[in-house]
């Protein structure tokens, strides 16, 4: 048993592409990464939990270990601004913010993807307020749904390094920027050994941003000016398009980041356990590494749970959702969010994408661990053992409310 | 990789203009304009000859100081004298006050008077001359001004001087200490360098009748200061002993020196009184100032009122004398207490003795130094006059054709050197006027200076103003050596730098890096900005931003 985990530590640590073995927080491994991707602008205001990303990065600028342009700025909607203009110089940008930072800012991401600005940042899933809560909960960044910007949703902070880099380069690809989310110190402020990979691999798999059109004082041109009727659609189309282009991505994204630096966290979606699986349950962020744990005990029950990981909201997984239900009898979905007068809005996006499927297994939407709160593995328990004797599929079921 | 950005029948993913955009002449949809206007700064205001502190400020900054001095001179040409003198009323109305300290205005007037000791006029102030003469009585402060601003424009001023050298009470009545006479013989001798000429030694109504005086000048200056002092009606007063502060002090500025004993009462409040004490506790007396009101309603300049106290001098406030007592010479002085009532016609309050109060002190020398007024027994009686000076109108012109007075023979504001300096200047204005267009229309109103509410302090943080240097009052009084040793070079630089530049444009480019139209462009030459109104949206950034209010936002004339 030992000495598998230390192959697989090896495969996950491995020497031969890594700088160094830093135990850092999920906020530092943010940072990290955005220093390997050589970003030239950063703009960010201060909002817990992500304040500490961006004052590393504010350190490795003074010390002139990242030499990129820091901009303070009086609020996140100014941040974001501010990485518009950057990024359509062509300077590879980089922000950070969380919770109530982000719907600040929910009109000019609308802006940035509609003007095909690849920016990456970095969103802690932060509950929003009132009452004021630091904790984690995924509501903010899934209600910047319909924004355009791409949504990777992180299980360690080890895939928060991984998933920056393989933003650049996707988002670079497609022309759309791309949000990395990690759950409130979950993953923020906890400390993991983190592999910091060696700057030259990361410099081969992202070569410098070079956008086709930029902004250019010598050729002076309108970005996003009046467009009438009879264009405007098209570049709606265009956004369409270049989503399900990212999504044949991604795969080919992470295919090659294994190739280079040698880790794979899955592509749109990481199954795990489902061979033969009768039940499954899909979970996004931090929950997931506590649901394997709980599929690992039903498993050795000779239960046949399994467990699907959603890693990008957007572009929404439909077809890799089809495809590991097709031959299970039960799904599970818990979500850490809430559409109010809806339901947990990873269900309702898996409800529809498997509306238009050949089979239609039973299944459940559970809402659980809302600001912050455990989702233990005993709860996990309950919800699977809930999902296997449920005879009709519901689409509301709380988790844990106090009575 | 496989698939990049779709580049569909050569139309980009996302909307771009094929060329420039500016075409869209975005100025049109202003409704508001924007516009560059320096406005008047407060200091400006205060200053009675209003100097343009901000403006030579700019200069020192960029350490051209001699063209920071050429500023000054516009309308000083006295700046190394009002840079030591001057009660510097520009620095109480400083909008620096609100926010920590006042600019130290008058130690930079007098740096850089000092950085110019050695140069003389540049050659653009000398004009070809018109040919008229102007007689000015008088070559104090006010005629010199008036001299020199009339010069400027051409004309021949000829000062009649009473005395033997020019300089008035700057030279009689102000002690070395805070005046060095290399500065005052520096800057006469840059007036006389203009064609100004003065005939000293010659009094009006002895030497030159005044008739004959005004039937061969068409304009004749009164600037003849005052130089009585006021006599103060008392048992004793003739006794021997009992003088006045002023020809003590004059006695002792032409000849360095003066009858003095070792126990000496001053009695007075204002600028002469403290020369006197100051003048006398350096020559070895025991000196004591009574002044009948509180230090408050004191006239002289507080700081003078400092060093005096500093150096040795005693202070009684609310102390006045009823008697000077003795046989033959002065023995003692009989003196009593007072109180504050209500307001006088000063605005301040009025001093009520004290019944019972009375007490007596020996002393063998009263020098009194209650005030002066002017001597026009040489005038005709047709004068109009105004309690004991001479009437003028706002243009310093008295009741009689083409007879100018200024200073402190004039009625209007009196007793500091800066009043003299800007009567004289605006007599000189008003002569050249009269004489070229034979009526005089008055110069435009200088009002309120820029507010402290109308400037954007967020570029600036508070700064301790820089310290000024003396030399310790134990070792003043040794000696007539300057007291005040002005400001450190570094510190005139930081001093500059600490001015608001209140309505004055400083060239800082915030107008220009905030515009978001790109609407606003440096000049040509590199000395202000323009604003391009094709662009303009007249969002009012610019405005907005401007640390100084020195530009202006209307609304847009259709």
């Amino acid at each position: 048993m030992k000495r598998v985990l230390e192959a697989q530590l090896d495969k996950y640590f491995n020497p031969q592409t890594t700088a160094e073995i830093k135990v850092i927080e999920g906020t530092h491994a943010a940072s990290h990464a955005a220093k390997l991707a050589r970003v030239k602008t950063i703009s960010a205001y201060p909002i817990t939990p992500q304040t500490s990303i961006v004052e590393l990065l504010s350190e490795m600028c003074a010390s002139g270990d990242l030499e990129a342009q820091f901009i303070k700025v009086e609020s996140e909607h100014s941040a974001m601004a501010c990485l518009i203009g950057a990024e359509a110089t062509g300077a590879r940008s980089f922000t950070a913010t969380s919770s109530q930072g982000l719907l600040l800012m929910h009109e000019v991401l609308h802006w940035a993807a509609a003007a095909r600005l690849p920016i990456v940042m970095v969103n802690v899933n932060r509950a929003l307020a009132p009452p004021w809560n630091i904790w984690t909960d995924q509501t903010d960044s899934l209600a910047q749904r319909d924004t355009g910007w791409i949504q990777f949703y992180a299980e360690s902070n080890q895939e928060v390094l991984d998933t920056i880099l393989m933003a650049y380069r996707l988002g670079e690809q497609v022309m759309l920027p791309v949000m990395i989310n990690m759950d409130a110190f979950f993953l923020s402020h906890t400390a993991e050994p983190v592999a910091i990979p060696k700057q030259n691999l990361v410099d081969e798999f992202l070569p410098a941003y070079r956008p086709e059109f930029t902004l250019d004082v010598n050729d002076p041109r309108a970005f996003g000016g009046l467009t009438k009727p009879d264009r405007y659609m098209e570049f709606r189309y265009n956004i369409q398009k270049a989503m399900e282009t990212a999504a044949r991505l991604i795969p080919t994204v992470a295919e090659e980041y294994d190739y280079l630096i040698g880790r794979h966290h899955g592509t749109q979606v990481e199954e795990y356990r489902t061979e033969d699986a009768e039940y499954l349950l899909v979970t996004s962020g931090t929950i997931t590494g506590t649901t394997r744990i709980v599929v690992d005990q039903f498993r050795d029950q000779g239960v046949p749970l399994g467990l699907l990981k959603i890693r990008t909201f957007r572009p929404f997984p439909d077809q890799a959702i089809r495809n590991a239900v097709a031959h299970v009898k039960k799904i599970g979905v818990i979500d850490r969010n809430i559409s109010f007068g809806s339901g947990g809005i990873f269900f309702n996006e898996i409800k529809a994408a498997i509306y238009n499927a050949k089979v239609h297994p039973l299944l459940n939407g559970y809402v659980a661990g809302l600001g912050g709160r455990d989702v233990t593995p005993s709860v996990i328990t309950d919800i699977a053992e809930h999902l296997i004797k449920s005879k009709q599929g519901k689409d509301l079921i709380w988790i844990g409310v106090k009575k | 990789m496989t698939e990049v950005l779709e580049i569909r029948d050569g139309v980009p993913s996302f909307a771009i203009s094929v060329g420039t955009m500016e075409w869209n002449k975005t100025g049109s949809w202003r409704y508001m304009r924007p516009r560059y206007e320096d406005k008047i700064p407060p200091c400006t205001v205060g200053c009675p000859t209003n100097e343009k502190i901000p403006r030579y400020f700019a200069l020192v900054k960029e350490k051209k100081y001699e063209a920071a001095w050429h500023i000054i001179l516009e309308d000083n040409p006295l700046p190394g004298v009002c840079g030591r003198v001057c009660y510097h009323p520009c620095e109480t109305v400083c909008n620096r006050l609100e926010f920590d300290e006042p600019i130290a205005i008058n130690h930079l007037e007098r740096f850089v008077a000092d950085q110019n000791f050695t140069r003389r006029y540049p050659k653009h102030f000398f004009v070809p001359k018109n040919g008229r003469k102007v007689a000015i009585v008088g070559s104090g402060p006010a005629g010199l001004s008036a001299a020199y601003q009339l010069a400027r424009r051409g004309y021949e001023p000829v000062i009649y001087e009473a005395r033997d050298e020019a300089g008035g009470m700057l030279r009689l009545g102000i002690p070395e200490y805070r005046l060095p006479r290399e500065i005052l013989d520096k800057e006469i001798n840059d007036i006389i360098s203009l064609g100004v000429i003065i005939k000293t030694g010659v009094s009006i109504g002895t030497t030159i009748s005044w008739d004959s005086l005004k039937k061969d000048n068409d304009v004749v200056l009164i600037a003849t200061g005052a130089h009585k002092p006021r006599s103060i009606d008392l048992p004793g007063s003739n006794l021997t002993g009992v003088t006045s502060g002023l020809s003590f002090l004059t006695r002792y500025n032409l000849t360095g020196k003066a009858d003095i004993a070792s126990r000496l009462l001053v009695v007075g409040g204002g600028n002469t009184a403290i020369d006197t004490a100051r003048t006398a506790i350096r020559l070895g007396a025991d000196v004591t100032l009574v002044y009948r009101r509180s230090r408050d309603e004191m006239p002289a300049v507080p700081e003078e009122i400092e060093a005096a106290e500093q150096e040795g001098v005693k202070i009684q406030y609310l102390t006045a004398p009823i008697a000077f007592l003795g046989t033959d010479r002065l023995e003692k002085v009989r003196l009593i207490r007072m109180e504050l009532g209500t307001q006088d016609k000063s605005g301040r309050r009025r001093p009520i003795p004290i019944l019972g109060s009375e007490y007596e002190v020996e002393v063998e020398q009263v020098l009194l130094a209650i005030g002066e007024i002017p001597r026009l027994d040489f005038l005709p009686h047709s004068f109009d006059k105004t309690g004991k000076r001479v009437t003028v109108d706002s243009f310093q012109l008295t009741n009689q054709k083409g007879i100018f007075a200024c200073g402190d023979v004039a009625a209007g504001p009196v007793g500091t050197v800066v009043d003299a300096i800007a009567t004289g200047k605006m007599a000189a204005l008003a002569i050249d006027q009269y004489l070229t267009k034979g009526e005089i229309t008055p110069p435009p109103q200088i009002k309120n200076g820029v507010p402290y509410a109308e400037l954007n302090l967020d570029y600036f943080f508070p700064e301790q103003r820089a310290p000024s240097r003396f030399t310790p009052a134990g070792e003043s009084i040794r000696s007539f050596e300057e007291v005040h040793h002005g400001l450190e070079p570094s510190d005139a630089l930081y001093e500059a730098h600490r001015c608001f530049s209140c309505g004055v444009c400083t060239e800082c480019d915030l107008c220009l890096i905030y515009c978001p139209d790109v609407a606003i462009k440096q000049t040509r030459n590199g000395s202000g900005y323009i604003i391009n109104y094709d662009y303009c949206k007249g969002c009012g950034l610019c405005v907005k931003e401007c640390p100084r209010n020195a530009m202006t936002f209307e609304e847009e004339v259709q």
